[in-house]
């Protein structure tokens, strides 16, 4: 797994390219942007092909550590492998889902911008 | 009815989940290649290589309670239509492990078995001679 990070003014855009399981969790968790609870984080999942229990645990407490400190993760461009994990858990419902990157994009920055 | 069995033992370590479930949904590709539309396969292909990391994972985290990882050996049986795998492993029972989350809490751990019931036909857990069963099973 390779995560590239690019920072904006308002929040930063994760990339995951390849799988996110037991294995890979702990270099998600320690990314800089991940790792810091009070940036607002848009994940572009596009080249993410594998992504398991291990990985949505991730995702999930991330997402809990960032709420609490007023930020949160926004998710794009989800492949169907990855799409059938959050349908099978109904985890899907804990995350703001977007289709492309730019969406989730504007979204953040427009969210950010007016608090 | 014919039938052909496979079996591989891998270290009980977290580097090697990936090796097991790329070689579970590679062994069901193969398995499943012309016989259904490409949906079809990939559906079955990846409810494999899910199934797989979920129970290895398993495994290799409970392995690390222990004073040595414990291999784990997979046993793909093949048949005319279906596809079993059973993963044995020698660890903790099975019926210490975590138990399933309240689903309206949405916690961070404890999806795995789950998803390896939700994707496959047919799961059961057994425990014989202090090694833990996982046997899984999808027909086409």
């Amino acid at each position: 797994m390779t995560i590239t990070e690019t920072t904006g003014s308002t929040h930063t855009i994760v990339t995951i390219c390849g799988t996110l399981d037991a294995s890979t969790a702990p270099d998600f968790r320690n990314s800089p942007a991940i790792a810091d609870p009070s940036r607002t984080v848009v994940i572009d999942l596009d080249k993410m092909d594998f992504l398991d229990s291990s990985g949505l645990g991730a995702l999930v407490g991330v997402l809990r550590r960032k709420q609490e400190a007023n930020a949160t993760i926004l998710l794009s461009c989800m492949n169907p492998p990855v799409r059938k994990v959050f349908d099978i858990t109904g985890t899907c419902k804990l995350f703001h889902i977007f289709d492309d990157t730019d969406a989730a994009n504007d979204y953040a920055a427009t969210y950010l911008r007016g608090r | 009815m014919n039938s052909s069995n496979i079996t591989i033992t891998l270290p009980g370590e977290l580097r090697f989940i990936r090796l097991a479930s790329k070689i579970a949904s590679n062994t069901a590709s193969l398995f499943t290649e012309t016989r259904k539309t490409e949906a079809e396969n990939w559906e079955f292909a990846h409810a494999f290589e899910l199934a797989v990391s979920e129970a290895f994972t398993n495994a290799v985290v409970h392995a690390k309670k222990q004073a040595a990882p414990q291999p784990v050996t997979i046993t793909f049986t093949l048949e005319e239509r279906k596809l079993t795998l059973a993963m044995r492993d020698s660890n903790v029972p099975f019926s210490t492990r975590t138990p399933s989350p309240d689903p309206e809490n949405y916690p961070e751990n404890g999806y795995g078995l789950l998803l390896i019931r939700t994707v496959m036909d047919t799961v059961t857990l057994t425990r014989e001679n202090d090694t833990n069963i996982i046997t899984m099973s999808k027909t086409l």
